[in-house]
Parts: C-alpha cells; sequence; structure tokens
C-alpha cells in the first residue's frame, strides 16, 4: 500500500482487476472518480449493481436481456428462417451494427476447448438443436415455432476452438437436414491488400470466387 | 538483404553494445564470454523471433536485468530498411516492433527477414533425436511460406487440445459423442496441409542438397532424404487425401490414443531419414560424416531460401571454424568471399586463421573485437586509415560498462 488513503487503494485494486486495467490505468480511473460529482458516481455504482440484479439470459438465445424474450427474439421484424449461432453477447452487437442481418440469434457462452475443461455440454449446443429441431417439427406451442429454421449460419472466430466448435455444432445439426453454413473468412474490407499479412492473404487466395 | 547496425540491451553478457556491419563478412572475435554468441542469438531474434539457445527467453537477460531489448537496421535488397526492435519483460512476453510499429503477431516477422545459422552443434541434425529434423523442416518452411507457420501454430494448439481432450477420456471422463471427432478433423486438415508442404519442399530442397554437398567437395555418394509420414506418396498426392490418410490413421491408433492420453501420429511424430548412398546416415555414419552432411544441410537450406524467396538470407556461422579441417575451413571461406553469399556474421575465438584469408577492415569485411560483453574494437573503415583504426574506439562502440 503506498497511497496515502485506503479507501482509494481498495477502489485502485478493484479497477485493476478489470480486464485490459493495468495498476497505472487503475490509479487514472480512481483519481478521476474522486473528481467525479457524487450523483454521477452513484449513477456508475448503481448501474454496476444493477447489470448483476437485472440482466438475464434470453431463454430462446442466450443473449443478455433486461425482459425475457430478448428484443431481437421478440421482434416481428426479424426473419425467424435464418439462425446465426455466435460465441458470446459481443458478437451480436458487431453483427448488429452491420444492419446487414436481419434473422435471430443463438450465444453459445463460449467454444469447445478442452484445456479449460469445456465441452459441448458447457455451452447452450443442446438448446441450438433442440431450437432448429423443434422449428423443423413444429410442435406449434407458440407461432414462431411453426416456422421452419431454413439456414443456420456458423460465426465463430476463426480460430482452432472456433473452427473445431463449428464443426461440431455442423456435424449435429446437418444430421437434422438444416443448412449450415459458415461466414467467410478473408480480408479485412478498408484494409489495403499491401499491409494484409500474409497468412490471411494466402487464405482469401486460397477462397477465391469466380466472377 | 543486409543487416546495418544491431543494438543490445540488458541482452546477455551486453549491459548496452552497439555493432555497426559490412557489407560481406563480419568477424566477431574475443576470449570465450565475451559476448560473440550473444550478438548471433539477438540478430536470431529479430529475424525468428526467439533464440536458437534456450526456450526460456528469461535466459537471455543479462544477470538482474528487468527487460531486455534488441534492436537493429535491415538493408533489403528489394525493400527500403526496416528497423526492428524485439523487447522482452519477464511478466509481458516478447513485443516486435517494425519500423516502430507493433506487430500483432510476432509470426508476421518471420521469413521477411531471411536467416540460416551454422553452428557447431549441426551434426544433431542426423544424429540426433528425430525433432531436430522436425525443428529443421519448421525453421526452413516457416521462413519460406508464411501460411506453413500459420498452420504449424494452428496445428500446435489443436495438438494441445486433443491431447487435453485424450487426457480426460484416459481418466474416464464423460464426453459428448462427436466431440474427439471434431478435433481429429481439425488436426487432419492442418495436419494435411502440412505434410503436404513438407513433402513438397523435400523434393526442392533434395537438389540443393546434392549441390551443398559437392561444393563441401565432400567424397563419396551424394545425400538422398525421404520423408516419413502417415500417408505414403503413392495414395496421397495431395493435402486432402493426406488429411484422409492422416484421419485412418488416428482411427486405427484410437484405442492406444485413449490408454495413454495422447496423440500418436501426425506432423510432431513424423522423421526424416537422411541417407549415404545407401545406408542411413543416423546409425551407420562416422563422427565426421554427421559433421558434414550437417553442414551440408544447413548450406543447402541457405540455397534453397536464397533461391525461393526476393531476399539473400543472412548468413551467420558460430563458432564453425574450430571445427573443421583446414582445407574445408577454406573451402567455406571461399563461399563466403562469392558472390553466392551475400553478408555474413562469424564467431570465432582465434582468428588468425580467418584473417590469413580475408582482408578485414578493407570495407567489404569487418573484424569486431569483443571482451565483457562489450565491444573493444572494431576494424570497420570508412575512409579512415586502418592502423588508426585499430588504435582507438570506433564511432560503432559503446561501452555501457566502464
Amino acid at each position: 500500500m503506498y497511497l496515502t488513503s485506503e479507501t482509494v487503494e481498495t477502489l485502485v485494486e478493484q479497477f485493476s482487476k478489470l480486464p485490459t486495467v493495468g495498476r497505472k490505468t487503475a490509479q487514472r480511473l480512481a483519481a478521476y472518480v474522486l473528481k467525479m460529482p457524487r450523483e454521477d458516481v452513484v449513477q456508475l455504482a448503481e448501474a454496476l449493481v444493477a447489470v448483476k440484479d437485472r440482466v438475464m439470459a434470453c431463454t430462446i438465445c442466450f443473449n443478455v436481456t433486461d425482459n425475457d424474450p430478448c428484443p431481437i427474439c421478440a421482434s416481428a421484424k426479424r426473419d425467424r428462417a435464418v439462425i446465426c449461432v455466435v460465441e458470446e453477447p459481443n458478437d451480436v452487437l458487431a453483427l448488429e451494427r452491420t444492419g446487414e442481418y436481419r434473422g435471430l440469434y443463438h450465444v453459445l457462452g463460449g467454444v469447445i476447448s478442452p484445456l479449460d475443461g469445456i465441452g459441448p455440454d458447457d455451452l447452450k449446443i443442446r438448446e441450438l438443436v433442440a431450437r432448429v429441431a423443434g422449428s423443423a417439427g413444429g410442435d406449434g406451442l407458440s407461432e414462431d415455432a411453426d416456422e421452419p429454421v431454413t439456414e443456420v449460419i456458423l460465426a465463430m472466430n476463426p480460430n482452432v476452438e472456433g473452427d473445431t466448435t463449428a464443426y461440431y455444432i455442423g456435424q449435429l445439426l446437418g444430421a437434422l437436414g438444416a443448412q449450415v453454413t459458415r461466414i467467410a473468412r478473408g480480408l479485412p474490407i478498408g484494409g489495403d491488400l499491401e499491409y494484409a499479412d500474409e497468412a490471411t492473404l494466402s487464405r482469401a487466395l486460397e477462397g477465391r470466387a469466380g466472377m | 538483404m543486409r543487416l546495418l547496425s544491431l543494438r543490445l540491451k540488458s541482452f546477455r553478457a551486453h549491459a548496452e553494445t552497439s555493432v555497426d556491419f559490412a557489407t560481406k563478412i563480419n568477424l566477431l572475435h574475443g576470449p570465450n564470454g565475451a559476448g560473440k554468441t550473444n550478438v548471433l542469438e539477438a540478430i536470431y531474434y529479430l529475424c525468428l523471433t526467439k533464440s536458437f539457445l534456450t526456450r526460456n527467453d528469461a535466459h537471455a537477460l543479462q544477470r538482474g536485468a528487468q527487460f531486455f531489448e534488441v534492436d537493429g537496421t535491415f538493408q533489403g535488397e528489394q525493400r527500403a530498411s526496416t528497423t526492428v526492435r524485439l523487447a522482452y519483460v519477464p511478466s509481458e512476453g516478447k513485443r516486435l516492433f517494425r519500423n516502430g510499429a507493433p506487430l500483432v503477431r510476432l509470426a508476421e516477422i518471420v521469413g521477411e527477414l531471411p536467416l540460416v545459422i551454422l553452428s557447431p552443434t549441426d551434426h544433431v541434425l542426423t544424429d540426433g533425436g528425430p525433432e531436430h529434423r522436425r525443428r529443421f523442416l519448421n525453421t526452413t518452411l516457416s521462413q519460406a511460406r508464411p501460411v506453413y507457420l500459420d498452420d504449424l501454430l494452428k496445428y500446435r494448439r489443436a495438438l494441445k487440445q486433443r491431447n487435453a481432450l485424450l487426457h480426460q477420456i484416459r481418466r474416464g471422463g464423460r464426453l459428448a459423442p462427436g466431440t474427439l471427432n471434431a478435433w481429429d478433423e481439425e488436426l487432419v486438415q492442418l495436419g494435411g496441409r502440412i505434410i503436404f508442404r513438407r513433402r513438397q519442399f523435400m523434393e526442392h530442397f533434395a537438389g540443393f542438397l546434392a549441390e551443398a554437398y559437392r561444393l563441401l567437395d565432400a567424397v563419396g555418394e551424394e545425400p538422398t532424404m525421404e520423408y516419413v509420414t502417415v500417408a505414403s506418396t503413392h495414395d496421397a498426392s495431395d493435402a486432402e487425401s493426406i488429411a484422409v490418410r492422416f484421419r485412418d490413421k488416428l482411427d486405427s491408433l484410437r484405442r492406444r490414443e485413449s490408454e495413454q492420453g495422447r496423440t500418436l501420429a501426425g506432423p510432431h511424430r513424423d522423421e526424416v531419414i537422411f541417407r549415404l548412398g545407401d545406408f542411413e546416415v543416423r546409425p551407420y555414419a562416422s563422427q565426421g560424416q554427421h559433421r558434414t552432411v550437417g553442414l551440408a544441410i544447413r548450406l543447402a537450406t541457405f540455397l534453397y531460401l536464397r533461391n525461393r524467396l526476393e531476399e539473400t538470407p543472412l548468413l551467420l556461422l558460430d563458432d564453425v571454424f574450430g571445427a573443421l579441417d583446414a582445407r574445408r575451413a577454406e573451402v567455406v571461406l571461399d563461399l563466403l568471399n562469392s558472390d553466392a553469399v551475400g553478408q555474413s556474421v562469424i564467431t570465432a575465438a582465434r582468428p588468425e586463421m580467418l584473417a590469413r584469408h580475408v582482408q578485414f577492415g578493407t570495407g567489404d569485411h569487418n573484424a569486431i573485437a569483443l571482451a565483457d560483453g562489450s565491444v573493444i574494437n572494431s576494424s570497420v573503415t570508412t575512409g579512415i586509415d586502418r592502423s588508426e583504426s585499430l588504435e582507438k574506439d570506433e564511432v560503432n562502440t559503446v561501452d555501457a560498462t566502464g
């Protein structure tokens, strides 16, 4: 302890537990909080507690939400025939920012990783299979369930764990007769060809398309 | 490609050292423990992001230092000059900067600054375990093809994951059906590509190995190589069909793998057999033959990379001349002096023999004396009379120990 206030030190310690926040950044944040108006600090504190108290997982797609089902699953404007499978809630945000995707989501909550002790049963894979199978069978419990899922898009990260998880899910859903697709990988738009790293460029070459 | 200058900070014996390099042969000489090999190690770090002496980066820290830093300026034949800086802090690992910009992946630099090192322990290429031969394949191919390194790093990750899974199976853990199958798929796809590229490389490399062997003026039959893997050339001619064979192999090993808790086939278990005529080098060659074949493999690697890449690789020779007979030493020196080789950096405890053959201090060649982790003398002449430059320290000399 090298600060004159134990209270400030406690706050610094709490901040430095956050990802990407080091000791120095934590000190700066704490100093900033000291100068903030009291009501702003109260709002911040309440917001922090509220995410733990009020936020839940949507029982359909397992995205974070205040209301169940979540606004996307509840929306009448979404295409219910398409489900995009992602690893984390943040991936939904990224895809929503594109404004291009109008289907539904399914948040797995991670990827298969034996090194971290995470198997398929620790993810929302069984729920996904039930969702797709249920739609095909048309159990008639609700109006939504009547619309069959025609495509499942797998949007896992393009790394070893993401690829394996996608393959695993692809096998399960393929057995149900669902059409399963995987998002393409390649060059970032706006990134010049000359700045792309060789591995990305080679993959983009491999996956080239006719025109 | 040419290395213009190098700076080491808190690296092994060097508190702070700067070295300027001449265009052709650079000789680092001085007593044992002067820090000669550490200069080569630092160059190796910049080009390949790791050491050739240790797998633990902390070993390269100067005693008591909190971090080390190496930076070098390279002049390409095709490119403008590039400055590469590598910083290592034990708690944060390595970070690499190219012209001041941080690299997201260390692997990005590999192949851009090609490098081949010759060392007195190269006989392990033929008399050591198969891991030495796989490392030779990996280091060479990673420099020749960036995609290879990308696949290799992914393969290692997939292997680690699959082994963790097999370990769970061995301990009787319950597994969702199809899990191992999914990891098999990832492993065989990556492995298939790796094996395919290794095999392509071996075919291409054979000619360079024969050429290097002739250059060394070695007597007897020329060396040949054979790659031993999960699929033979006849029944699998592309990455896809190699992946199929690899999968069959894993299927046939399933019970043993579950018992042992690890993956028993694949690129990480493959072997390269070197032969001289009909006989296998590994079990039957003499010590002298192991040394010759090892040297030939390294020289062939240089010839191969020079042919394959736009840039001529930098050639490092770590104390190689001490182990060579006079005739072979002359052959190697002539080669370094020829147009076939670009720039080289050599370490030697006793420079007299080399000084008889190479005119150091003529601008093309430079002799640098080291002692206690500092440059004490450099014979680079930039218009300065040679006798004068031997008397006082040069501009490129920084002695931080004083």
